[in-house]
Formats: C-alpha cells, sequence, structure tokens
C-alpha cells in the first residue's frame, strides 16, 4: 500500500509559495554592522556554521508557514469491522386501509393507525440496530423504490417516518418484492439478508409473477418475514375456511400468499400482529433472529495536521527572535543619520 | 537592550506567536443560509417529453430534474434538510421525510436516481391540487415547498380554470419550478409492459375537459344541442398530445399560492431561485482562521527578512562601511 495515499493538501495553490524558503540563502535578519573589511579576522567555522544555522532555521519556518497554509491533512478513511446485524430490506405497505387502526375505523385520540404503529415499532427496531444496513420500498398500486440500502440511520428514520402519510388505493403486495430484490447488493453476499414484508392485506399474485418471485428466492439465500397487521373480523393468515370451497387465493389472499411463502423454501416466518403489542413482540423477535455477522466500515474522519506545522514554525521563529535578541553590535557605532 | 529597538525582531515575536496561536486552531461562527425543504417531482406522463440535452443528447424532463435535484443538494450547505416526494394524479405522495442533507446526501442522491414514472399509481395529472395538497404536507413539517412540474393537466382543466386554492397563501413559501421548453414536443407512449412505442397521437389522450358545465361559447359550435350535444357535436380538437410547459398555468397557481415561479431553463441557478424563495434560517457555519494565521505569520517572516530601504532617501550611500546584509565570513588568501 502506497503510503503517500492517506496524504492530501487542502488549499494546494498556497504550495505555490514554497520557493521563498530559499529566501533566507540571500538575505538575512541580522543586524549590519559597521566592519569595513572581513578579510583580516581569521576564518571561523563556528560561526561560518551558526550562520548556516539561522539560515536553515528561517527556511524551516518559512517551509512550516507555507505548509499551514496549505493545510496538510490525512484523508479520511473507512476502516472494515465486524459486527452483528444484517441487510434489511423493508417492502412496506402504502395503502390506504394502513391509515386505519386494527379495529378498522379512521383513528382517533385513543387508538393510533397501523401505519403510525408500524412507524413508531419499525423506528425502534432500527435505532436499535447499529450496524445494519436498511433499504425500504414501498408498493401500493404500484411499487416505489424509497431509500437504496443504506447504513445512514437518519435517511432511514425519515424513510420510515414517511410511511403514515397517506396511502393510496391498492395492496400489489408482488411487484414490492420484486423490487426489494433491487436493494440487496452483491458486494456482501455473505452478510445475512432478511426481506421483511409489512403489510395489512395481500392480494391475488398471478402466476406468471409467482414464478418469477420463486426465481428470485431461489438465487440468493435470504430470510423472509411478514409481519401481517390484521384489521379486525379480517381473514387471518392461519385461517382455515368454514366452506373448502372458499379456499381459494382471490377469496383468501391472505392464506395464500403465506401458502406461497411457505413453498417459497426460504427461512420464512409469519407473525399476525392484532395490535400493537403483538406487533412489538414481531418485531423484537426479528431483532433477535437477524444477529448475523456482518461487516460494517467505520469512517474514520480526515485529520488536519496542521498544528504540526504551526508547531514547528512557533519554534523555529522562537529561536530566531531569541538569536535576533542576543545580537550584539561590534565595531563603532553606526553614524546618526543627520537630523 | 537593542534588539527591543529592532523591528525585526518584533516581526519574528509575532511570527512565533501569530503560529503558536495556529496550533490551537481557533475559528469563527458565522452564519449563511440554510435551505429546509421539501422537493416534490412531478412524475405523470408528460415528464417523459425529451426537451431537454445533455451532452447533445436528449433527456427527459424527469431525468433532467433528476439530475439537477442530486446536483443542488449535493450543494446546499450542511444543517439544510430536504425531503423527497413524487407527484402524480392529485396528490403528492411522501418518499423521504425531511432530513439533513450532508450526512444523509448518498441515500438521498439514490432516491432522487431511482424516481420512474412507473412509479405513478394512476395516468391523470391534477397539478392545481397536487400543488395545493403539497403545500399542505411542506406546511405539515414545517418546510419550504419546491415543487418541479410541466404543468401539463391531463385531463384538461375545465375551462373555467383550476380549483381555488383554499389554503393562506404565502404561509408555506417556496418554489414552483416551470419544468421543459417552450416549444411544444410529442409524448412518448408506453405499452402495459414499460416498454416506448413511439408517442401519443391526438386521440390517445382526452383534448377537452367535458364534465360540469359547457363553456359558455358553446352555443356557437357546430351541432350544438342544449341536451343531446351541449359541447357541440364536434370530437374535441387540441394539442394535449403534444407538451410544452404551461408557464402562465403555473404563473397563475404561484401567485394565487405565494410561490415563487422559476422556469428550469438551461441557465437558471436553482439554487439561488429557492433561496430567494425560501424562509430566511440561518445555518451555523465555522470559519477556521488558521490559514489566516499561516498567512499572516508567514509575511512577518519574510518581512524580517527582506533588505529595508534606506530611512532617509537623500542620505548618501556609503557602500563600503554599510553593506544592506553582511557578508559572509571569508578566508583571504
Amino acid at each position: 500500500m502506497n503510503g503517500w495515499s492517506h496524504w492530501l493538501v487542502l488549499r494546494p495553490l498556497a504550495l505555490a509559495l514554497l520557493p521563498l524558503a530559499l529566501l533566507p540563502w540571500f538575505v538575512s535578519a541580522r543586524r549590519v554592522s559597521d566592519w569595513p573589511w572581513l578579510g583580516g579576522v581569521p576564518s571561523d567555522p563556528g560561526s561560518a556554521w551558526l550562520d548556516r544555522l539561522l539560515r536553515l532555521l528561517a527556511s524551516t519556518a518559512i517551509v512550516a508557514l507555507v505548509l499551514a497554509l496549505a493545510g496538510p491533512a490525512l484523508h479520511g478513511q473507512q476502516i472494515e469491522r465486524i459486527s452483528t446485524g444484517a441487510r434489511v430490506a423493508l417492502v412496506i405497505d402504502r395503502s390506504g386501509s394502513m391509515n386505519s387502526t386494527f379495529a378498522g375505523r379512521a383513528p382517533d385520540g385513543g387508538e393510533e393507525s397501523k401505519a403510525s404503529a408500524a412507524r413508531r415499532l419499525l423506528k425502534d427496531f432500527v435505532a436499535r440496530r447499529e450496524h445494519d444496513r436498511v433499504g425500504i420500498v414501498a408498493f401500493s398500486t404500484s411499487p416505489m423504490f424509497v431509500l437504496p440500502m443504506t447504513d445512514r440511520r437518519e435517511a432511514v428514520l425519515a424513510a420510515i417516518d414517511a410511511i403514515d402519510q397517506p396511502g393510496l388505493a391498492y395492496t400489489d403486495v408482488a411487484r414490492g418484492l420484486a423490487m426489494a430484490f433491487d436493494l440487496f447488493d452483491r458486494r456482501d453476499p455473505a452478510a445475512p439478508q432478511a426481506i421483511v414484508l409489512v403489510s395489512d392485506g395481500a392480494a391475488v399474485i398471478d402466476r406468471r409473477v409467482q414464478e418469477k418471485l420463486r426465481a428470485a428466492f431461489a438465487s440468493r439465500a435470504l430470510h423472509l418475514y411478514w409481519l401481517f397487521l390484521r384489521t379486525e373480523r379480517s381473514g387471518g393468515l392461519f385461517d382455515l375456511p368454514a366452506d373448502p370451497s372458499d379456499d381459494t387465493p382471490q377469496r383468501m389472499p391472505e392464506r395464500h400468499l403465506h401458502r406461497f411463502f411457505q413453498s417459497l423454501g426460504v427461512p420464512y416466518r409469519a407473525f399476525e400482529a392484532d395490535n400493537a403489542t403483538e406487533l412489538a413482540a414481531a418485531v423484537a423477535a426479528i431483532d433477535q433472529a437477524e444477529r448475523g455477522e456482518v461487516r460494517w466500515f467505520e469512517a474514520v474522519p480526515q485529520r488536519d495536521l496542521s498544528a504540526y506545522a504551526f508547531a514547528v514554525a512557533a519554534l523555529a521563529c522562537a529561536l530566531l527572535a531569541a538569536a535576533k535578541a542576543a545580537e550584539v553590535r561590534i565595531g563603532p557605532p553606526l553614524p546618526e543619520p543627520p537630523r | 537592550m537593542t534588539a527591543l529597538r529592532d523591528a525585526r525582531f518584533w516581526l519574528l515575536v509575532a511570527a512565533g506567536l501569530l503560529a503558536l496561536a495556529g496550533i490551537a486552531d481557533p475559528q469563527v461562527g458565522y452564519r449563511r443560509q440554510r435551505i429546509d425543504a421539501l422537493f416534490i417531482v412531478d412524475i405523470t406522463g408528460s415528464m417523459n417529453v425529451r426537451d431537454y440535452r445533455r451532452d447533445g443528447t436528449p433527456e427527459s424532463r424527469l431525468d433532467h430534474v433528476k439530475a439537477t435535484l442530486a446536483a443542488l443538494i449535493a450543494d446546499l450547505p450542511c444543517g439544510s434538510r430536504a425531503g423527497i416526494g413524487l407527484f402524480a394524479e392529485r396528490r403528492p405522495f411522501l418518499l423521504v421525510a425531511p432530513v439533513e442533507t450532508c450526512a444523509n446526501f448518498a441515500p438521498l442522491a439514490g432516491t432522487l436516481e431511482r424516481l420512474d414514472w412507473r412509479m405513478a399509481w394512476e395516468g391523470d395529472s391534477h397539478v392545481a391540487t397536487g400543488l395545493y395538497q403539497s403545500i399542505a404536507l411542506a406546511a405539515a413539517f414545517g418546510t419550504d415547498l419546491v415543487f418541479l412540474s410541466d404543468g401539463q393537466e391531463a385531463p384538461p382543466l375545465h375551462w373555467s380554470g383550476p380549483p381555488p386554492f383554499e389554503g393562506e397563501p404565502g404561509k408555506v413559501r417556496g418554489l414552483l419550478v416551470g419544468v421543459g421548453d417552450r416549444l411544444p414536443s410529442p409524448i412518448p407512449k408506453f405499452d402495459r409492459d414499460g416498454r416506448e412505442i413511439g408517442f401519443l397521437g391526438a386521440g390517445d389522450v382526452v383534448q377537452e375537459n367535458r364534465s360540469g358545465t359547457p363553456p359558455p361559447d358553446a352555443q356557437q359550435r357546430e351541432g350544438w344541442h342544449p341536451r343531446n350535444a351541449p359541447w357541440g357535436a364536434a370530437t374535441a380538437a387540441g394539442e394535449e398530445h403534444l407538451s410544452a410547459v404551461h408557464e402562465d398555468h403555473l404563473q397563475r397557481l404561484a401567485a394565487a399560492t405565494g410561490l415563487g415561479y422559476a422556469r428550469l431553463a438551461p441557465g437558471l441557478r436553482l439554487d439561488r431561485a429557492i433561496a430567494t424563495h425560501a424562509t430566511p434560517r440561518v445555518a451555523d457555519a465555522r470559519l477556521a482562521l488558521a490559514p489566516l494565521l499561516a498567512g499572516a505569520a508567514l509575511a512577518a517572516v519574510i518581512a524580517a527578512l527582506v533588505p529595508r530601504p534606506r530611512r532617509s532617501a537623500g542620505r548618501p550611500r556609503r557602500p563600503d562601511t554599510h553593506p544592506s546584509f553582511p557578508l559572509p565570513h571569508r578566508r583571504t588568501p
């Protein structure tokens, strides 16, 4: 690895001032003495070295200050770490019925809507799980790509915040699920991946679409969860029809979607929640189960190194000022300028 | 002590002190305007019209808006917030609630990147109603609104004009951005699997809004009959299958709702247009003084080095006895 690749300069134009460092080798800050000729003085290697040292100090001060002006820094880095977590694709129902309560009524003061219960609990879930990457797809009449898989908590929370806004008409689960596969990237295939479907209803899935979904699920290892928010007096996932002739996808779409998921051959769990407490329990169960080993990257922010340049410059300037203070005049005083 | 009377000594001391101050990295706070806005993007069919150009190739209105917004959000000062929603049919649909833009730029850009006309749940485009509801949505989040649309109503507006705005004009501030060229262009047509199959023809769209009461001049139309043909006998003709930015309509809407208006023309500085019409909000920014200190210290050191001009220019120069800088120690043969 190239050791220089971590370095950067914040204001590179300032480096154009570096040639100023040669200035001390042409001029000096030292006092001028009236000494007509030095030819008669024996050479003094000590003085010669002191002269060079003082010029070198001045050069050092200039180089250090130019560097401080340019702003040397170490690049921000991504340090890879291993922790527990998962890649979670949230597939969220935004149909209008999500805005009513579990009892199927418009929410009033006492009871929250299914969407706001889901919003609250999903936000808790995301906030608890530090090292997950979460992506979001919403679906109703059409699937909507909401948020790419990201580790930016705030953005995920903001996208979940949007789910109790008024929803749309239908519940097209299949196309929402299909879009969820776009969320997973191929870079980290070993990480545990989960699709969490949050919906309060289901729809008949076209046989052609069923085959496509089946192929998609077969193509990668992931877990599927269905958080089914059941409205009072509506069909459940595990209900058996009283009349066997009612056992059709059209009559009981939820039960049949559940059976379709079971037939996929992926680890699948369904949670039926009649109220917010049961929903919270379901979310906690997913939280417990999805604890695999994931790679994540800790961002190390860029580090400004100007302080070191300033320190060197301060030291050099202090020594130069000290040398200046130690100067003595040799020889007769300079004549006063005529008044 | 002679050094105390020497300006060069003091210059070196000053440089040393400035450098010493630089180690602490002092900063001053200042304020700059930040934007706090909900961006609602029209994704209805007419936004697929390709009347923008990027690098010489045609670009659809929607793609142009996506690229423009991504660049805009990237440049917003830290502390700004942006929410993203889309508009179709007659209402906005919120995707991401307003969130800080610097830390969350990557996911926001990903959301913008995937905006697609296929997300529309219906083909209608009631721009006025959608705008009014977007204003209500922005009010609920306490942000400004940036609504980007070509203003093409589908079906066309009733002759009596758009529905009235019932909110308080100017309560929510922001910008209505007209998207598209002033010259009409054909609208791409897609089959049910989303493949492009040419352009909409005159017969593919509703050319006249024939709901409600007929216009007062309907009686002059060919074949008019009060009961059987209140809108005249002829099928409506029009240019609704072509699309240009409907600036008059958008400007009227902007005036009615108290928003600003700007057309997304190639030279438009959208950030400035938004800032002009946005609620003034300030973000705390910090200015590092380190470069300033380094520059001043450098100037002091250089000033201490350069030979000074003579104190009195009129005095005759005595080059032999008064050299301007010391001669190096040199052994003479």
